[in-house]
């Protein structure tokens, strides 16, 4: 193939013309930025520049610490909890058709409904606290983790559940050695496709009832008109939602690798 | 049987739908988790109270045209962003990170930024339409990439330019990948304009719903999120319409 032999072509160069090759947009766009501010000449209340809120990171780092190690335990916690409530309900549903049946428009229903929009309703539910987050990044990963798990349960390699039933296997042991090993790489997709949620929702949380974490650390220093901390705590949030898709990224092609 | 099996699906699911609607109000009438979750009825009573429908109206239109101008514009960025990086694989690589990382700045430091370089009403659009960048990049990109090596090599072993195989072959192959991008990023679009709402827009389902909480209108609160939940519900479904419509044209 073409982008083959390009790509071959490419890990001759030298490393620089690689880095260049990949980051020249993320690049460009930060000398723009950089630049906007500088020829507007901003006051910094009203817009920094690239520069200002990395060298507040580098002299702060103990405030963005703190305030990311609670969010990151939000968004971590709520991950786990939502994939093993999807995944327990997904099996629940395997033992009855009907169950399954009964449940699965109303995930699919959820899946398209504006969660950020059922935050209000939570912190009115649950209060203004580090729960109601902890719940909101639940929610958005117990639907897709549902989802997921449900169909893959049921996509089993053809001929395999007869093979299981002929030699005399029970139900259990049809969940624990065929469909939970098949359904794997499903749940493995619903991991991906809320990890760099997680971390965003979290953070939406925490921004719109103000007690803790980066959405927290984000509106107080809005209000304060400290612009460049404001931006810092945008730009860790990044670097974790962008860190724990590369996670769940690399879980998910390692089972795909080994199962498929 | 195809009519008898419809049956055995959807009676579940239709009293799948039925028993939550009835906790819901159960829940509401019985007041186990306080005043703050209103029974099921009253909230409808709110949604369909004739004093309230002008401000419904009003607030569904601000956010659908801010969700949809979104929409298209991200859209169209997407799909210029895809198609360049297709047609000049040295850019392929940076634009896709770049696009990755974007799509992981948190919406509310998306909406901080345009309120810089906007007014505080196009903010919800600008949101929408980043979000919805992304979705459609993703989309196109790889559906660009779906058309099978036999069929690259038919067009090759025929002589065909570069733009004719993109028009003739990637493209239709394109679209079914792209119809379900689209179809995902209807309620993206509706979250990033609620979130772009929050930050001083006039009006809009967003400013509705914060407003509600914060003044501790509890009806008033959730009849505005079921009818932000009902608007992205009609759209995806139409959309999801006219999804099995290009599937059924194009393969």
């Amino acid at each position: 193939m073409a982008t083959q032999y390009q790509n071959d072509k490419f890990s001759l160069k030298p490393w620089f013309i690689q880095f260049i090759s990949r980051y020249w947009a993320i690049l460009l766009f930060l000398v723009v930025w950089q630049a906007w501010v500088v020829i507007n000449a901003f006051n910094p209340i009203v817009a920094v520049g690239p520069f200002a809120v990395l060298s507040d990171l580098i002299n702060h780092p103990e405030i963005y610490l703190s305030n990311m190690f609670i969010t990151f335990v939000v968004a971590l916690g709520g991950l786990a909890s939502g994939m093993i409530l999807g995944s327990l309900l997904a099996i629940a549903s395997w033992f009855s058709r009907f169950v399954s049946a009964m449940l699965t428009p109303l995930a699919v229903m959820f899946a398209s409904v504006p969660v950020v929009a059922l935050i209000p309703i939570f912190a009115r539910l649950f209060g203004f606290n580090i729960t109601t987050s902890l719940f909101v990044v639940v929610v958005i990963t117990f639907f897709p983790s549902f989802v997921f798990t449900s169909s893959g349960l049921r996509s089993l390699p053809p001929g395999s559940e007869d093979l299981f039933r002929v030699l005399g296997a029970g139900r259990l042991t049809v969940l624990w050695r065929l469909a939970l090993p098949a359904a794997l790489p499903n749940m493995a997709i619903a991991l991906r496709l809320s990890a760099s949620h997680a971390v965003l929702a979290a953070m939406v949380a925490e921004f719109l009832m103000g007690t803790t974490g980066l959405g927290f650390l984000f509106a107080q220093n809005l209000e304060r008109f400290a612009t460049e901390r404001a931006f810092g705590a945008g730009l860790v949030a990044t670097i974790a939602s962008v860190a724990m898709f590369l996670v769940a990224n690399a879980i998910e092609s390692h089972i795909h690798r080994r199962w498929t | 049987m195809p009519s008898n099996r419809w049956i055995k699906n959807a009676l579940p699911g239709a009293l799948g739908i039925l028993l939550f609607l009835l906790i819901w109000e159960l829940l509401g009438r019985t007041g186990v988790l306080g005043l703050t979750w209103p029974p099921l009825t009253s909230v409808i009573a709110t949604l369909i109270d004739p004093s309230k429908t002008a401000l419904f109206l009003r607030a569904t239109s601000a956010s659908l045209t801010s969700a949809g101008t979104g929409y298209l514009a991200g859209g169209a960025l997407g799909l210029v962003a895809a198609l360049a990086g297709h047609l000049i694989p040295t850019l392929q690589e940076g634009l896709s990170r770049f696009a990755a990382v974007v799509n992981s700045v948190p919406p509310i430091a998306l909406a901080s930024v345009f309120l810089v370089l906007m007014t505080t009403e196009s903010t919800p659009t600008a949101v929408a339409a980043i979000k919805v960048f992304f979705i459609i990049f993703i989309a196109v990109q790889s559906g660009l990439r779906s058309a099978t090596p036999a069929q690259h090599d038919l067009f090759t072993s025929l002589g065909t330019g570069r733009f004719k195989r993109l028009w003739l072959l990637e493209v239709p192959t394109m679209l079914p990948v792209a119809m379900s991008g689209l179809k995902i990023a209807v309620p993206v679009a509706l979250i990033g304009a609620f979130v772009g709402e929050w930050f001083g827009a006039s009006r809009g389902l967003g400013v509705l719903i914060l407003n509600a909480m914060q003044n501790f209108q509890i009806s008033m609160l959730w009849s505005a999120v079921l009818l932000a939940t009902l608007v992205s519900l009609a759209v995806y479904f139409i959309l999801t319409m006219v999804e099995s419509i290009v599937r059924l044209r194009l393969t």
